[in-house]
């Protein structure tokens, strides 16, 4: 599991530094503070940028909002953000609120406000509502990866090392090269939202990265991956044999 | 002889018309059957206007107006035989009665042999015929109706048709089918028991046999005449009675006698004569009684007129004073009702004012003393730096955040207010989670309530989940757990939850166990009022500021505030705001 990369937008250093501690307390990793918008543009475009939390007043001028506009326009770059804002100034926020989705934060604002923004910031962004405020769920799924829960803070891992994930009740563990962890997802919503070109199911309780298959024994209804994992494919899941040829 | 002859015929020419004159002059009152026919006739045809009045005119014997009616009856192409034959009849009937005897003859032949009436077509056709002396053509007319019973009809009788047939023979000298005709005249008149025309008939008799110098004959009709002529009070047939009794009794030589009829004769007709003038003087009478009354119908007339006139003016007056009046009223209560708003106004801008004035006296004198604490506190702290007291600056900075932290709170509530009154702030209301909103808040709290000893709960069920503006939200949380520690006692409790009491609602519930408000403060807190509650009792810290804006915040949320309270037991400060409804 990895942390979450954060840059962020913000022409005070008081501020920025207050931010930075709080967030790394809270195992967040800063890929930058831009003070200007064109300084946050150039390490947006240059850096594995996971949300970016964007002051909306830089230099006396309301340019975080044309920064969060610029990177929402962008659809392959667009990320998560948050504004943050000492004024409650109608027509700033008008402006800021079309950057959708949008979420804010007032300062001053404490540890939980700015963790709790930054959660907020990713399921509205992935349109996950109610994951890491709800009990029976902790994993947002993204295209590239998953964003987990872990206490306070947030953790990510990229999808493509998955090698399979094993369903448990409501839990489901997840198997990477490196790691083995159990994280809170429903089966439906984990079908749904992974790659189904990639993942399959194999077993009533067996999702399979296609790509980390070594070897399908079928005779023992025996899937090999890689790191010496097995997996089960029970007979109704067969059809995964052909895709699988036809795929490679 | 010859000479006798002649002055009678002359008298008794003279008698005709005179008799005649009398006979029409008859009132009209036994037509019977065919009246009672025409009424029932008028009464079954109620929708013929015209006929109705036509027929009512003919019985009233205005003959211009029959005829006017009459003609528009006929006008109207009605298919009613009856009601046209009638009609012709009126029409006929009334030009007779005009003297037109031509347009008269015209009209009646135009009525249908079905009439029921026919015979009375004949008398008037008769009755024309010798006005227009065609002495056979009334003979022929006379042949079609003397055999039926007795006809009177407007004057016209059959007796009266017999008579005057008669008196056109004598003239003619056909002497005896004038007898003949006279008799039957007779006979009828004295059936009729018809005195006057009686008086003529036997006059006209004896004229006859006079004529033929049958004196024996003529002579007592002559004497009859003049013995009923006794009877009546008629001047007229009195006179030419005794007149021809005098010219009888002169040619018989009887010259004594003559004189007696001649004297009576003159008598009668000075008393004709009397009757005449008495008639004229009556007929200028009444015709200068009719002026008068004329005259006093125009002047009431025109005393109506004004009155009427004099009326509408004053009733206009009436109306445009009345509506004068309600346009006074009108305008009058709606000057009072903006008089009424602007002092309302003026109240509440007075009100506010007076708010504002004590806001910031209160303020201001708040901050200044944060500001003087800390500066003391300050002075202090240098003195202990310099004397490298470095124990005591622990405490001394402790006492300096906490000081900060109220200025801060203050001026946070007093920049949320003035935001709040001048609505410039971003409001949004979403769906918000309580639970997070609740911890998120009494993050800021916890090492205060640590400090003080006081256990807190979040007991704010994470389903709970609110329609409300974020940042109202947490002001509202910021103020009320900032007066529960403030007004908490060391080792107490707070506890936040909610209660789902109310539909539609979360109560979110504010508890602690602190020294508690009693009723009147309470109630002073609540009022709907822009104005800051009074600065009470003395232990009491802040500006009140901060419970108002509670109230107007959870107001803008579209929720509710209250307070629940017991003395030294603690009190429960409860929002209620709009639950989130649940989609899945």
């Amino acid at each position: 599991m990895d942390n979450v990369n954060i840059l962020i937008v913000e022409d005070t250093t008081e501020e920025s530094d207050a931010l930075i501690k709080v967030l790394k307390a809270n195992n967040y990793n800063i890929v930058g503070v831009a003070t200007s918008f064109k300084k946050a543009l150039e390490l947006f475009y240059n850096n594995p940028v996971d949300l970016v939390v964007i002051d909306i007043f830089l230099n006396g001028s309301p340019d975080g909002i044309s920064f969060a506009e610029t990177i929402s326009i962008s659809p392959n770059a667009s990320k998560p953000f948050v504004f943050l804002t000492s004024s409650t100034d109608r027509k700033i926020f008008e402006r800021a609120k079309l950057t959708q989705p949008f979420s804010f934060l007032m300062k001053p604002f404490n540890e939980l406000e700015i963790l709790y923004a930054l959660e907020m910031a990713f399921e509205k962004f992935y349109a996950q509502q109610d994951v890491f405020f709800n009990e029976e769920e902790n994993t947002i799924i993204s295209e590239e990866h998953l964003f987990i829960k872990k206490g306070k803070s947030l953790k990510k891992v990229l999808i493509s090392d998955i090698i399979y994930i094993e369903v448990e009740e409501k839990y489901c563990n997840i198997i990477t090269e490196k790691e083995k962890f159990v994280i809170l997802i429903s089966l439906t919503k984990v079908l749904t939202l992974l790659d189904n070109t990639i993942f399959s199911k194999t077993h009533r309780n067996f999702i399979v990265n296609t790509e980390k298959i070594i070897e399908i024994i079928p005779s023992d209804n025996l899937i090999l991956l890689s790191g010496n994992h097995k997996a089960t494919l029970s007979d109704k899941y067969k059809g995964l044999l052909k895709q699988i040829r036809t795929l490679k | 002889m010859k000479l006798h002859t002649s002055l009678i015929t002359f008298f008794l020419l003279l008698s005709i018309p005179l008799f005649m004159f009398s006979q029409e002059e008859k009132p009209l009152k036994t037509q019977g059957l065919f009246e009672k026919q025409v009424k029932h006739l008028s009464e079954e045809f109620t929708s013929e206007i015209n006929f109705v009045k036509a027929q009512e005119f003919y019985f009233k014997e205005q003959w211009d107006s029959t005829l006017v009616y009459s003609l528009k009856q006929l006008n109207e192409n009605s298919k009613k035989i009856e009601l046209n034959d009638l009609c012709y009849f009126f029409r006929g009937f009334s030009f007779k009665e005009n003297e037109d005897f031509k347009a008269a003859k015209k009209e009646l032949l135009k009525i249908s042999k079905t009439f029921n009436f026919y015979n009375y077509v004949h008398i008037v056709l008769a009755r024309i015929a010798l006005e227009e002396g065609e002495n056979e053509k009334a003979e022929q007319y006379y042949e079609y109706i003397k055999d039926v019973n007795t006809f009177e009809l407007c004057g016209v009788k059959k007796s009266n048709i017999e008579n005057n047939l008669g008196l056109k023979y004598l003239h003619s000298k056909e002497y005896s089918k004038a007898e003949t005709y006279l008799l039957k005249s007779i006979a009828s008149q004295e059936q009729e028991q018809d005195t006057l025309n009686l008086i003529a008939g036997y006059g006209n008799l004896a004229s006859i046999y006079y004529e033929q110098m049958k004196d024996d004959k003529a002579i007592p009709y002559y004497l009859k005449a003049y013995q009923l002529s006794k009877q009546t009070n008629d001047f007229k047939a009195k006179r030419n009675a005794s007149l021809n009794m005098s010219i009888v009794e002169e040619n018989r030589e009887d010259y004594k006698r003559a004189l007696k009829y001649n004297i009576e004769y003159h008598k009668w007709a000075d008393s004709v004569n009397s009757e005449i003038n008495e008639l004229e003087v009556e007929r200028l009478e009444n015709e200068l009684n009719i002026q008068a009354k004329e005259k006093e119908v125009t002047v009431l007339q025109a005393e109506n007129k004004a009155k009427v006139v004099e009326r509408n003016g004053l009733l206009y007056t009436a109306l445009v004073l009345l509506v004068l009046l309600g346009t006074t009223i009108y305008f009058y209560k709606e000057k009072i009702k903006t008089n009424k708003v602007i002092t309302a106004q003026k109240e509440d801008l007075n009100e506010l004012n007076t708010t504002k004035d004590k806001l910031f006296s209160i303020v201001s004198h708040d901050l200044r003393s944060s500001v003087n604490a800390l500066k003391t506190s300050n002075a202090k702290l240098l003195e202990n730096v310099e004397a490298k007291n470095l124990e005591q600056l622990d405490g001394l900075l402790q006492t300096n955040s906490s000081i900060v932290n109220g200025a801060y709170n203050l001026l946070d509530n007093l920049l949320n207010w003035a935001l709040l009154q001048t609505k410039q702030s971003y409001f949004e209301i979403e769906p918000l989670r309580l639970y997070s909103i609740v911890e998120q808040v009494a993050y800021n709290y916890k090492p205060l309530m640590l400090d003080k000893v006081i256990t807190f709960e979040n007991n704010v069920l994470k389903s709970s989940r609110v329609n409300a503006d974020q940042e109202s939200l947490k002001i509202i949380l910021r103020n009320l757990l900032d007066n529960a520690i403030k007004f908490s006692k060391a080792n107490g409790f707070i506890k936040i939850y909610t209660e789902d009491t109310n539909k539609g609602y979360y109560d979110l519930v504010i508890e602690d166990s602190g020294i508690g408000i009693d009723e009147i403060t309470i109630e002073d807190l609540l009022k709907e009022s822009t104005l800051l509650p009074k600065k009470g009792n003395k232990k009491e810290k802040g500006t009140g500021l901060g419970l108002q804006l509670c109230k107007s915040m959870a107001k803008k949320n579209k929720g509710h505030f209250k307070i629940e309270s017991k003395i030294n037991e603690g009190t429960k400060m409860i929002i209620s705001l709009p639950k989130t409804k649940q989609n899945g």
